[in-house]
């Protein structure tokens, strides 16, 4: 008949995979050691944790991994990489245009300045307020485009955001039944709407990061860790991962999250 | 010395020669196992590999070191497999057994090993079968972080980066995985998962 493990049993279990990882520090692997050498049971759960890890190498699980010619991958993928630097890039269809527009606003926006920015005399002369020979400068050409690309850039994200959080809305609150297995939750739609925001969230990240909003950024990694879980489910998934969620979505507070961040991106869009 | 990742990967952003090389030699395998992983077939594995270091190479003007170079070619490969799964929906589904046997279209890139009898390498494919069930059968956040750890050899601190998730998640899912893939295998080979003290 086998015993409960005692508390420090348990701890030591704990660390096994950490120790097998190398990812305890000297103090932990030292005193895990101690135990091991004390603790017959333990050592054997070692021995057997090791032995399985060891088993379970790429060799094992991925048995073609061997097969290919690594060096010629490497070549033929170094050439497909530079000839397509060569060609010309595939269509990014969010940034180009949101390039395009961000340059047309920011011109309508230097035009706008340029006109207010000489008051008129009565006699409906212009005054020159820039020293002479000056007018406006690229400097604050530059700055209005910069804002008016900041603006772009949040009001993305306030619509991913929003996107988001009715997906894992649905998901938490409205499960439907699957029809195939009854037991099971049908998440076919929110698999679907998954795949597409990560889609777009790669479309967005070059615009989203250079918003340098650590609270945004942070959110937007957890939520695209969630969104990955969903879009990795089957059509039909279990109860189980559906709780699952719930509880990450609900310890991480990420419902609550983005509802202050969009609240707070939104009322700063409207501050150019 | 070799130059660790991040040097590495500023000599590919400055376009500094055998940079990306040496990246691609670093990083493939790596990734491939995480495609693996994802894809569980050996050819899609090979192009997802392929397709994110091309990735890597056109985007490499735009890398900030904030995120270490593997966490972000592993969030880039993610992404990537993630589309290839949902193309692969409106094909009918590929069994296992036949990801396994199906002649590969990249003869250019195969060298089949010889070292090995018909019958070992039978074994240690049914064993690896196994083994890929029993990963197969962990829930997403634990399978995930085993991936990223044995195959993809982040560090823990990498993976709760990429993850967004506390340090502590990424050790006890670790410890949870590796547990109930010792349960998994006791049931299936017990010879390799039982311990000193389940034989007594």
């Amino acid at each position: 008949m086998s015993r409960r493990p005692g508390r420090a049993c348990r701890a030591a279990r704990r660390a096994l995979p950490l120790r097998h990882y190398g990812a305890l520090a000297e103090r932990e692997e030292r005193a895990l050691a101690r135990h091991l050498a004390a603790c017959p049971a333990c050592a054997g759960e070692w021995e057997a944790l090791r032995k399985m890890l060891v088993a379970a190498g790429p060799a094992t699980v991925f048995p073609r991994e061997s097969e290919v010619d690594w060096d010629r991958f490497a070549r033929a993928t170094v050439e497909r990489a530079r000839a397509a630097a060569v060609a010309p890039r595939w269509p990014v269809p969010f940034r180009l245009p949101a390039l395009w527009a961000g340059l047309a606003a920011a011109a309508v926006v230097v035009a706008a300045l340029w006109t207010l920015s000489f008051p008129t005399r009565p006699g409906g002369d212009r005054i020159a307020l820039a020293p002479p020979g000056g007018g406006l400068t690229a400097e604050s050409a530059r700055e209005s485009a910069r804002m008016i690309e900041d603006r772009l850039a949040r009001r993305s994200a306030a619509r991913y955001l929003s996107d988001s959080r009715s997906l894992l809305l649905s998901l938490v609150q409205s499960p439907a039944r699957c029809r195939r297995s009854g037991g099971d939750v049908d998440v076919s739609l929110e698999v679907e709407r998954s795949r597409q925001l990560l889609r777009r969230q790669n479309l967005y990240e070059g615009d989203l990061e250079g918003l340098r909003d650590q609270r945004l950024a942070f959110l937007l990694r957890q939520l695209e860790s969630v969104l990955m879980q969903v879009a990795s489910l089957q059509d039909c998934a279990s109860e189980g991962q559906i709780r699952d969620l719930r509880e990450q979505i609900e310890q991480r507070q990420i419902l609550l999250r983005i509802d202050l961040v969009a609240r707070e991106i939104g009322g700063r869009t409207h501050v150019v | 010395m070799e130059p660790d990742d991040f040097a590495l990967m500023d000599g590919v952003k400055n376009d500094r020669e055998g940079a990306f090389e040496a990246l691609v030699g670093r990083y493939q395998r790596r990734l491939y196992r995480l495609a693996c992983g994802y894809l569980r077939h050996h050819e899609d594995a090979l192009d997802a590999v392929q397709e994110t270091l091309v990735r890597i190479y056109a985007a490499r003007g735009g890398y900030r070191p904030d995120a270490h170079p593997f966490t972000w070619a592993a969030r880039i490969l993610a992404n990537h497999c993630i589309d290839v799964l949902r193309q692969r929906r409106a094909r009918p589904a590929v069994s296992l057994e036949e990801t396994q046997s199906r002649p590969a279209g990249r003869d250019a890139i195969r060298l089949v090993s010889s070292e090995e009898s018909p019958h070992e390498r039978h074994e240690r494919r049914e064993l690896g079968r196994t083994i890929e069930e029993a990963i197969a059968a962990l829930p997403e956040t634990q399978r995930d972080i085993f991936m990223l750890r044995h195959f993809g050899e982040m560090r823990l601190e990498e993976i709760a980066v990429c993850r967004g998730c506390a340090l502590g998640t990424v050790k006890s899912s670790l410890h949870r995985a590796t547990r109930a893939l010792r349960e998994y295998l006791s049931r299936r080979e017990p010879a390799l998962a039982l311990g000193e003290g389940e034989r007594t």
